[in-house]
């Protein structure tokens, strides 16, 4: 039985190849293998220069440009570069739009990253678990899962900021229960999968526990689809923060991209800067981290590759 | 249409006569000291109607226009009358009675298909309606209306003394402006057009509560079967009144489409055959749908003083109007929960007022085109305002020496809410109070429910909120509520909210709601305001001017006092 799952499973690719040339891996260590694949491909690399520009200007730049951004700085709606205006413009309170963009990017990166953890956290130990042990416990888990998938999203995550409040952790919490099972449902596979795999079953012949088995012999080994997934759910937390704060369920004083943009809506027929540069930021750094999401699973899976 | 002007011009000099033999015919001066403006008003009726008489031409009423006429000096043609005027409406209504409830929606259409007892001219004097006549007994404890005897309901019926009584205790039992005929015992008169209203006490400001967006006279006949009046299915579906238009078609999220009432009392009148408004839309949308000129007018999107009103005095189709709404007097303010802890130090609440830019939050929020002076609770298009009330001009220095001698140097924070719409102003006012130490946590509410909830809903959730209340056009609706002890109410939105307590300001208040000597009133209400000021329950930061956008080929748009809450039935498109 379990003769057959490891051959009707593993489609070959992953078997240890008997004719391995294993010069090759050591003129190349195989961690480095995976950064080269990256490289190789271009517009993942644009994707982190991308990122790596957008943390330098949410993170490290309002360190340098300081003052207050609620400051009114001049008259209102004035457009970019107009006389008496600033780089970006003023916003419907005469505020300097670049200062607020600028600083605004922390706190939708913060909340979508901690949404992001939550998600892989969750998902990752309920997709193990029921991948690992199966049977009723995997039939109660997928249940579970399938409860949260089949709920409105927007319409659960409305009711969660309007019971707890526009925090930052009721926020989190919101995006992270109805984003879960995406991986929860990945990772589920992979360890069934995997579980028959005979490093597995090496591991469970020496007397491993089940706990030191799902953590750390196969759960490493789905690293790569959890990586690649994670940068895909942290651009969808994003999106789905700057949703939340577009309709008004953020922290109004922590100025985010959405929030922000929901603020500048009533305006953008004469005001198009004070949705537009926010905007902006949003496609890039979801854009940023779904090009990276792409090298990542070309380098976690060359086999992929061009697919 | 000549036989019906004939009729008209009949009922009106039939409607004198009996005035005149109601009046005594005497010409004593001692009338004239008893009675109020209104009362005069009807005396000069009385001047220019056997003018009227005596030239018995049927055109007469029509070219002059007649005295019910607000506009009679832009009649159109024949050839310019109907056409259909189509009005960009943001928001929902959710029906079309206004004796059940108050606000800017149900006010709005509700007029065009009910007719009340009367309206008023650009100078606050009231103009006959469904009544020709009124009169206000000697001692003020009765109102004698004579109705216009061609007045129908749009099933047929006669328009008579019961349907005004009837209207009248659906308003006592249901409109949330219970001070507005709180004094009214019954209406005399059964099914005659002869009504007497009886009052328990003088009751000056009953003759405004007569308006076309306070009381419609709804059909008795109808309505008077048992039901819940609130949720009367009739409210909004084959809804019959007396008005200008009837309605055919009402989906309160989508849109209210009304057609001309062939037979209104009123001669010529509505010009136009068709008026739908198109409802459900967003702010964006009304403005779009206005510069491509699928709008006429556009309604219910707040825009009243803002950038698109800015944007719209520059396009060369539409026209920005700032008459109309001056009877709401409506007031922007902050509203201090007195219960705080904090906010229940009057000189925290002073210091609050000083640290208020209140020309900045008029360039800023209204793009500087609201009134910024208004100091005081009372509105300043009132003959009650007093304009040299205590005003609390900005001054950081007077605010923070208040702030220090209350013990609060260090500043504090306080929780202010609204909705998301509303977060330029709060983001302003939070600027504004920093720099005086206040910090301002913005709370967001979810939509008007949420903001009852935390505003007036049990307990002392919230500390401030933004808000606009009204005037109604007289005190006695549209400002005691606000301050009144007994007036302190869970559960019931722009109550007095505050929690605000003087048993002195209650009683200025109520003395004012009955007298009828103008000066001694405006006294009473002067006195009043000064307490109000000087112990700040809400902060009052403009009076607010209410722009009107609309095509330029749009004649007689709403801009009488009460704007948009008016009968439109004189309105008409020059092609």
């Amino acid at each position: 039985m379990a003769e057959t799952d490891v051959h009707g499973m593993s489609d070959g690719q992953e078997l240890p190849d008997p004719h391995l040339d294993t010069s090759r891996l050591r003129q190349a260590p195989a961690k480095y293998q995976g950064l080269r694949m990256f490289m190789r491909n271009k517009a993942a690399v644009f994707g982190a220069v991308l990122l790596i520009a957008i943390l330098f200007i949410t993170f490290i730049l309002p360190i340098f440009v300081t003052g207050d951004r609620t400051e009114r700085v001049g008259s209102i709606h004035l457009a970019p570069g107009a006389e008496g205006s600033t780089t970006f413009g003023t916003d419907y309170l005469g505020r300097d739009v670049g200062r607020i963009v600028m600083q605004g990017g922390s706190a939708t990166l913060k909340v979508a990253g901690l949404a992001a953890l939550v998600i892989v956290v969750v998902g990752t130990t309920i997709g193990a678990v029921a991948g690992y042990y199966g049977g009723w416990v995997d039939n109660v888990l997928m249940r579970i899962t399938e409860f949260f998938q089949v709920l409105p999203g927007l319409l659960f995550a409305i009711v969660i900021v309007a019971l707890y409040g526009a925090s930052t952790k009721s926020i989190v919490l919101a995006i992270g229960l109805i984003a879960w099972p995406t991986i929860a449902r990945l990772v589920r596979a992979e360890f069934m999968r995997q579980k028959n795999l005979e490093y597995v079953k090496a591991a469970r012949a020496i007397g491993a526990s089940d706990a030191r088995i799902i953590f750390k012999t196969i759960l490493p080994n789905t690293m790569p689809v959890v990586i690649v997934q994670s940068t895909l759910v942290m651009g969808g937390a994003i999106l789905f923060e700057a949703g939340l704060a577009f309709l008004g369920l953020s922290n109004p004083k922590d100025l985010s991209w959405g929030f922000y943009i929901g603020a500048n809506r009533t305006y953008f027929l004469s005001n198009w800067w004070g949705l537009t540069f926010p905007g902006l930021m949003i496609f890039f750094t979801v854009l940023s981290l779904s090009l990276i999401g792409d090298g990542l699973q070309d380098a976690a899976n060359p086999k992929l590759r061009g697919r | 249409m000549g036989s019906r002007n004939w009729r008209s011009l009949l009922a009106a000099v039939l409607t004198l006569s009996l005035f005149a033999v109601a009046c005594g015919g005497s010409d004593d001066t001692t009338e004239a000291a008893d009675t109020t403006e209104a009362a005069d008003t009807t005396d000069s009726e009385e001047v220019d109607e056997p003018a009227a008489a005596s030239e018995p031409e049927p055109e007469f009423v029509e070219e002059a226009g007649g005295d019910f006429l607000l506009r009679p000096e832009n009649v159109p043609t024949d050839d310019q009358r109907g056409g259909v005027v189509v009005v960009g409406y943001a928001g929902a209504i959710p029906h079309t009675n206004g004796a059940v409830s108050s606000g800017y929606a149900v006010n709005t259409v509700g007029p065009q298909v009910n007719a009340s007892l009367l309206r008023y001219n650009d100078d606050y004097q009231p103009v006959p309606y469904l009544a020709d006549t009124w009169t206000i007994a000697d001692d003020g404890l009765s109102v004698t209306l004579e109705l216009n005897a061609e007045a129908r309901f749009h099933d047929g019926e006669d328009v008579t003394c019961t349907d005004v009584d009837f209207s009248i205790k659906t308003s006592q039992a249901n409109h949330p402006f219970k001070p507005m005929f709180a004094p009214v015992t019954g209406v005399d008169g059964g099914d005659t057009k002869s009504c007497v209203v009886n009052l328990s006490q003088p009751h000056p400001a009953l003759l405004i509560a007569f308006s076309p967006g306070l009381l419609p006279i709804i059909p008795e006949h109808i309505f008077n079967d048992g039901q819940e009046m609130k949720t009367h299915p009739r409210n909004s579906t084959d809804v019959i009144g007396a008005g200008p238009f009837k309605l055919v078609e009402f989906d309160g999220s989508e849109v209210v489409r009304f057609e001309a009432n062939d037979d209104f009392f009123l001669p010529g009148l509505p010009y136009l055959d068709e008026l739908i408004f198109d409802l459900g839309l967003d702010p964006a949308t009304v403005t779009l749908g206005l510069e491509t000129g699928e709008f006429d007018i556009a309604a219910g999107d707040g825009a009243h003083g803002g950038q698109v009103v800015v944007d719209a005095l520059e396009d060369p189709n539409l026209r920005v109007s700032d008459k109309g709404f001056e009877a709401i007097g409506s007031i922007p303010w902050i509203q201090l929960n007195l219960r705080d802890e904090v906010l229940s130090d009057v000189r925290v609440r002073q210091a609050l007022a000083y640290a208020i830019d209140k020309e900045a939050y008029n360039d800023v929020i209204a793009v500087g085109l609201n009134n910024t002076a208004q100091c005081g609770p009372i509105q300043r298009n009132s003959p009650y305002y007093n304009p040299d009330g205590k005003c609390y001009d900005f001054d950081l220095e007077k605010a923070q020496a208040l702030m220090d001698e209350a013990g609060y140097s260090d500043g504090f924070s306080l929780t202010m809410n609204q909705s998301q719409a509303n977060v330029p102003t709060m983001e302003l006012i939070a600027e504004m109070w920093a720099k005086i130490g206040v910090t301002v946590e913005i709370s967001l509410d979810a939509d008007f429910p949420d903001w009852i909830a935390k505003t007036v809903g049990e307990g002392t959730e919230f500390d401030a909120t933004w808000t606009t209340l009204w005037n109604w056009g007289d005190p006695v609706i549209g400002v005691n509520r606000s301050y009144n002890c007994d007036n302190r109410v869970a559960g019931v939105a722009f109550s007095n909210m505050s929690w605000y307590c003087n048993e002195e300001v209650d009683s200025l208040l109520n003395d004012a709601g009955l007298e009828f000597d103008d000066a001694k009133r405006a006294e009473l209400y002067y006195s009043a305001a000064d307490i109000i000021n000087e112990e700040v329950p809400v902060i009052y930061l403009s009076n607010q001017v209410w722009y009107t956008r609309m095509q330029k080929s749009l004649q007689n748009s709403p801009e009488s006092i009460w704007g948009f809450m008016d009968s439109w039935a004189e309105m008409w498109v020059d092609e």
